[in-house]
């Protein structure tokens, strides 16, 4: 087995009640690459990167089947889901800092793990602060509520807040798409500082997106992987006919 | 045209309603407060319901009057409702205190009594002692019934004066602590509020937290709520029975503090679980989700996110139940009692305000104590509501940036 596969998934799927919304994914995903999803909204990109951090156990009428092997352990078999999302962070589509002060924010993670000297917490709100670049903009106030802060730094708020967690796996759904072209350039221009440290798998609504920051790309449709493989090759040479008429803009 | 009439009527008819709705409530508010304000003071509030009796021992002592006769006679301290001026006062050197004869009018009962108007500084009576040797407080008001044995009663001012200067030494005076005071009830009401809020609220909030965090949805789910809201419903009279059968009688803990307050907590429960609930489902589902996908547990989600964000719902769930403690007359009465004392433990009785309040006009027919009674009842309320307010904005999560 391919040591460098962070997931492989098998024959995967997935079904709300009796809706299908994903069918057979089958998909390697590489260690510290940038792995982007794209494709028409419901397709189910979301739907999928739930599953890897089993985000989707809250939804009761989930029923999934097949495999999801994370460095060689099923996820949904014997591993310890709260093992698993520590090791698989997740930031959402929609900035969601807890209510409490941006120091709380970060140390939330690692205090429910059971971290509670105040040093360790003070360097790793700290680190974690300056890997997500917040760092300079929210020292003075780091007691002061997370709610003041502005859509962007909210956004690398919650980065900072999953990286303080020291994760293998950031999964990212659609994490620019409630913030303006600035923010949204901090953002990518972050995420490209911590691909050389994370294994990045992010849904994104935006192919321009996609083509900047990621080095593969998958493209979904109804619940199907129609196409994934190296990112310059689907935008430039795709195989799939539907590949070609989305990234072309030819689509219904 | 007809349009016009009738939207011209309709309009009428809101105003009317609202302005009746407003001058009943006006009217309610008004009554009480004209008819109960007279009788709230310092003492009303500060005294024992009942009188008591107590021999009080002092050092005769001359201390001569500082005050001249005008202003002497002008301190009436006593409330003119209760007592009719008869004689007096006159000031007595020995005990440095001025003396008058009222007709005290205690309840319902009309009694000639001799009773103190003024204390001179460094009066023997500022250190007055019980029969077992400790200080006890005599002020204005306090009705003086006997001196050394000899009683007062048949005797007009002036030969009750003659006999107390007469005495010297060591005087034993026979004393009426006055009563009419409500300090109990309100001690009462403090201790109920707080011990049904005690066992009341954890239950609440973690019966709340079960049916909105763990509970599937389902048969289950529905038939507690249902119970919830059907215990909403009950009159507080059919939990008042059940709390006599049960924690009074069943359960033999008496007419007491704690079957007041057990049963009282059983009818908050359905009020704190239901707001609770609401406040748990309007916290946005994205919190759990980021808690969660930190690798919290979901009872660290719920605890440290969640219920914190729940806190001013469970405030308006305090504040509900408060109000319904300080108003519960029905099952209070049953399971309380209507003892106007402070409870010295949890297994004995006491009477809240309300209670209080129901028993003076109920069985002493005294309308004017019952109101204001229920003056205090209405500043408790509004006090509490700004205190809770307060409390929860300064608890809200989303309040601060
Ligand atoms: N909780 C849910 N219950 C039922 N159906 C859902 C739920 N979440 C998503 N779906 C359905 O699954 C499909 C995929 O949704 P999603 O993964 O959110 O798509 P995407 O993120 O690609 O826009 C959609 O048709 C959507 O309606
Ligand atoms: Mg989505």
């Amino acid at each position: 087995m391919d040591a460098n596969i962070k997931f492989n998934t098998k024959n995967l799927n997935l079904f709300y009640g009796d809706f299908q919304a994903l069918k057979a994914i089958n998909m390697e995903i590489r260690e510290k690459e940038v792995t982007a999803f794209i494709g028409p909204s419901g397709c189910g990109k979301s739907t999928f990167l739930r599953c890897l951090n089993r985000m989707n156990d809250l939804i009761d009428s989930v029923k999934i089947n097949g495999e999801i092997i994370f460095d060689g352990q099923d996820i949904n078999g014997t591993i310890d889901v709260i093992n698993l999302r520590t090791r698989v962070g997740m930031v959402f589509q929609k900035p969601n800092p807890f209510p409490m002060s941006i120091y709380d924010n970060i140390a939330y993670g690692p205090k429910c793990q059971g971290l509670k000297d105040k040093n360790q917490l003070d360097t790793l709100v700290k680190e974690s602060l300056m890997k997500a670049a917040l760092w300079e903009e929210v020292k003075d106030r780091l007691n002061k509520s997370a709610l003041g802060l502005s859509g962007g730094q909210q956004q690398r708020l919650c980065i900072a807040r999953t990286i303080a967690m020291n994760p293998e796996v950031i999964l990212m759904d659609e994490p620019t798409s409630a913030l303006d072209p600035i923010a949204t350039a901090k953002i990518e221009d972050l995420m490209s500082s911590l691909k050389k440290d994370y294994t990045i798998i992010i849904v994104t609504h935006s192919m321009q997106q996609a083509g900047r920051i990621s080095d593969k790309t998958a493209f979904f449709l109804m619940g199907e992987v129609i196409e994934f493989n190296e990112t310059p090759i689907i935008f430039t040479n795709p195989q799939d006919k539907r590949t070609e008429d989305y990234i072309t803009g030819r689509f219904g | 045209m007809s349009r016009k009439v009738s939207d011209l009527l309709t309009k009428g008819i809101i105003y009317l309603a609202t302005g009746i709705t407003l001058s009943v409530l006006l009217f309610i508010v008004g009554f009480i407060f004209i008819k109960g304000i007279g009788l709230v003071n310092w003492d009303f509030l500060t005294r024992d319901f009942n009188e008591k009796v107590v021999y009080a021992f002092i050092e005769s002592n001359d201390v001569s009057l500082s005050l001249d006769e005008e202003t002497l006679n002008g301190k009436m301290p006593f409330d003119k409702r209760y007592e009719t001026h008869l004689e007096g006062p006159i000031y007595i050197e020995n005990i440095g205190a001025a003396i008058a004869k009222v007709a005290y009018k205690n309840h319902s009962t009309e009694r000639e009594q001799v009773v103190i108007t003024y204390i001179e500084k460094d009066s023997p009576f500022d250190s007055a002692k019980d029969s077992t040797g400790k200080n006890i407080t005599i002020g204005t008001d306090y009705i003086l019934q006997s001196i050394n044995g000899t009683d007062f009663s048949g005797m007009t001012l002036a030969e009750v004066a003659e006999t107390i200067s007469a005495e010297s030494g060591e005087l034993k005076i026979k004393i009426v602590q006055p009563g009419g005071g409500i300090k109990s009830n309100i001690i009462t009401t403090l201790y109920m509020v707080l011990l049904s809020l005690l066992v009341a609220l954890p239950l609440g909030i973690f019966g709340a937290i079960y049916l909105t965090e763990y509970a599937k949805p389902g048969r289950l789910v529905n038939m507690i709520r249902f119970a919830a809201e059907c215990l909403a419903g009950i009159p507080s009279i059919i939990f008042g029975l059940f709390g006599m059968a049960f924690f009074v009688v069943a359960l033999n803990f008496q007419i007491s503090l704690i079957s007041g307050s057990l049963t009282v907590a059983i009818i908050l429960l359905p009020v704190i679980i239901r707001s609770t609930e609401e406040a748990l489902k309007t916290v946005p589902m994205a919190f759990r989700e980021g808690s969660l996908a930190l690798g919290a547990t979901k009872l660290q989600t719920i605890f440290k996110v969640v219920l914190p964000c729940a806190v001013p719902g469970i405030a308006t769930a305090v504040l509900l139940s408060i109000g319904r403690v300080v108003g519960e007359s029905a099952a209070l009465l049953l399971t309380a009692g209507t003892v106007a004392q402070i409870p010295g433990t949890l297994f004995s009785p006491g009477s809240t305000l309300t209670v209080q309040a129901y028993y003076v006009a109920k069985e002493e027919g005294n309308i004017e104590l019952a109101c204001a009674i229920g003056i205090v009842i209405i500043v408790i309320v509004i006090v509490l509501n700004i205190l809770s307010r307060i409390t929860s904005d300064k608890l809200d999560v989303f309040n601060k940036k």
